[in-house]
């Protein structure tokens, strides 16, 4: 009853537009002072308790390394890389277009900046060179996607911390912990790469049927040379992934060292960012920070009400009750995901629904890093569906397409990323086996 | 003027705010791994009998011991939360915090008008309930003696920032639903605008259909 309540108040208020955290905290609220108890100094206090984790803090050292990478020339760098490594090949800036993206995957964790990176730079250039203004905004909308797949990753942060502390049974009644974002971060590797792979393909295929113009093959002495120009960003992949995975930071101070680097770079070495830019690129990230910190706080909120409220046991149960299986309860998480992922951004839905959803998952044994990796191939389709997808937004913005084009754009790649989907949902290993591997699950 | 003053104000607190945690995680981290990796060559230096060397890393010991940085997580976490507040507030004014508005866009002029009004005017209730509760906190907390375990700050001065923030971004939502009623116009965040991408400085984008539409099409309040 109470979450029907708890539910369709945080649907309207949602749908009447406001913005999703004020929704959510005006949900608690309302039902905290008309329903319960609960002594409301508590509330004042989980305002400020709620993001008073360290993990926390590497979303906004992230997003000060990914807004230094972008203005500073490093995506520029890579895109010279990527365009000598794959140019000749059918689809030529097409293919440049998707590797260039999952290298700065890589080093940024947010899929917006990923194609406002690339995609700025390289379809312009696209468009020069012939290839249909469709095709050329399909593949950057798609391939930013891999911002959030491809550690480091501001989403998997966010699902760490939706689910960390969280008291949760498997199958059998024994606990069982939550992902830490230093297991997601390794655990993304594969798939990140593996739909690299598949988007590519698709890119490749699309290209080499309708003819897309390619680029002369560059020799092995320009691809060395455009190696080392963007080699200094390049070393950011190794300083973040080694530095997390031998144990030398945690994965916010691998942030934070992310970001100082990022500063150097871009100022010292490329010099593509004047000192007195740095403030602007501050006060930018402080910006997109703190939205995502505010969003934070009043999910943790409304997630101590689901669970002052026992809501999540409370599906937990009814779910098992059912007699579900994993394989059919994973087809509704699927599908629950998609159909949140056209209407909401992904930070929001991963702080709400992970919490709620987690629980089951355990129970019905699933590994939390497998679910935590179907959560984020979900986001990312998101991204790319009208009609709220970030993605989209950013790459009209720069194709200077409508929406409703740009959602056709995108259509074979979306078609791809779905079947995807299905691959990393049913078959677990390819998201286990390297943590395994690695012994770090 | 004094409302110049309280914008500027704002923007230089949270950029320094985020700058200066990033510069205190920089440093405890280096002084971690200089120091650990300064006394095992002090160690090694001392096995191959190489005086000088064994000198140089101990007075490089002893110069980043002399340093504590055991508090260095608990004032990046503190600074990151007043800039959260006050980012919040300020990201009020720059339209960066987004809703669901595919209803919204669908209604006509009029309805739309006052949808949005609506959700302006729920922002400024919630924060004005949230910052009365914190102020409230606040004060309890100050007739304690609580400081924080490793810095020992009197934690209510630390939790001021609910307070102090939530109030400045009922201002914020205030004075944005004011401008609205009056003109229609509502701040826009462009998220794929980029400064000095590109080949030459033309405008590489258009406005996101992130927000509302505006009611008459205007330049939006650049903060």
């Amino acid at each position: 009853m109470s979450a029907l309540i708890i539910f369709g108040l945080l649907g309207a208020l949602m749908l009447s537009g406001m913005p999703v955290s004020i929704a959510l905290g005006l949900t608690v609220l309302t039902f905290l002072f008309t329903m319960t108890q609960v002594p409301v100094e508590s509330v004042a206090l989980k305002l400020f308790t709620g993001i008073e984790k360290f993990e926390i803090m590497a979303i906004p050292f992230f997003i000060l390394a990914g807004n230094f990478l972008t203005h500073g020339g490093v995506a520029r760098r890579m895109i010279r890389f990527a365009t000598s490594m794959v140019g000749h090949w059918h689809g030529g800036l097409g293919l440049a277009a998707v590797f260039a993206c999952a290298l700065f995957a890589a080093v940024s964790g947010s899929s917006p900046a990923t194609v406002v990176a690339i995609g700025s730079i390289l379809l312009p250039a696209m468009v020069k060179q012939g290839f249909p203004k469709r095709f050329g905004a399909g593949v950057v909308a798609s391939s930013g996607a891999l911002g959030i797949l491809i550690p480091p990753s501001i989403v998997m942060v966010m699902y760490c911390v939706a689910t960390s502390g969280m008291l949760v049974e498997g199958p059998n009644g024994e606990k069982v912990t939550a992902a830490s974002v230093g297991q997601m971060f390794i655990a993304g590797v594969v798939p990140g790469a593996l739909l690299g792979l598949t988007l590519g393909l698709v890119t490749w295929y699309r290209a080499w049927h309708g003819d897309f113009p390619c680029l002369e093959r560059a020799t092995w002495s320009q691809r060395f040379k455009a190696f080392l120009d963007s080699f200094w960003g390049l070393a950011l992949i190794l300083i973040v992934m080694g530095g997390i995975y031998a144990g030398i930071f945690t994965p916010t101070e691998a942030a934070a060292m992310s970001a100082v680097y990022a500063f150097v770079i871009s100022v010292f070495v490329y010099k593509d960012m004047g000192l007195r830019d740095v403030p602007k690129v501050l006060l930018a990230s402080a910006n997109m920070s703190a939205m995502l910190l505010y969003i934070i706080t009043n999910a943790v909120l409304f997630s101590f009400l689901m669970t002052h409220e026992n809501i999540p046991q409370a599906i937990a149960n009814w779910i098992v009750g059912q007699g579900l299986g994993w394989i059919g309860f994973l087809l509704i998480v699927n599908i629950l995901l998609l159909m949140a992922g056209t209407v909401m951004e992904p930070s929001s839905i991963t702080l709400i629904m992970a919490p709620i959803l987690f629980p089951v998952a355990v129970k019905l044994g699933i590994d939390p890093v497998h679910f935590g990796i179907l959560i984020i191939v979900n986001m990312e389709i998101g991204m790319i569906t009208p009609p709220v997808g970030l993605n989209l937004y950013v790459a009209s913005g720069i194709s200077k397409l409508g929406l409703t084009e740009m959602s056709i754009s995108v259509l074979p790649w979306l078609i791809a990323m779905l079947s995807f989907l299905m691959l990393i949902t049913y078959v677990p290993e390819i998201t286990l086996w390297f943590p395994r591997m690695l012994g770090v699950l | 003027m004094l409302m110049r003053v309280l914008d500027r104000l704002e923007e230089i607190i949270i950029t320094v705010l985020i700058g200066v945690a990033t510069v205190v995680i920089f440093v405890a981290v280096v002084q971690r791994y200089g120091l650990s990796n300064s006394g095992q060559l002090m160690g090694w230096a001392k096995s191959q009998g190489m005086d000088w060397l064994f000198n140089a890393a101990k007075s490089v010991f002893v110069f980043l011991n002399s340093f504590n940085m055991t508090w260095a997580q608990e004032l990046c976490i503190y600074l990151f939360v007043w800039m959260a507040k006050f980012g919040a507030a300020y990201g009020v004014r720059t339209g960066i915090h987004v809703g669901v508005d595919i209803l919204l866009n669908s209604l006509p002029d009029r309805s739309r008008y006052f949808m949005v009004l609506f959700g302006l005017l729920a922002g400024a209730l919630f924060t004005a309930i949230v910052g009365s509760l914190g102020a409230e906190f606040v004060w309890h907390m100050a007739q304690t003696d609580q400081t924080s375990p490793d810095l020992e700050w009197p934690m209510w001065i630390i939790y001021l920032a609910v307070p102090l923030g939530s109030y400045l971004m009922c201002f914020r939502f205030l004075q944005v639903a004011w401008t609205f009623a009056r003109t229609g116009e509502l701040p826009q965040h462009d998220h794929g605008h980029v400064e000095g991408i590109g080949e030459a400085d033309e405008p590489l984008l258009t406005e996101p259909h992130l927000h509302p539409r505006e009611i008459k099409h205007g330049e939006g309040d650049k903060p």
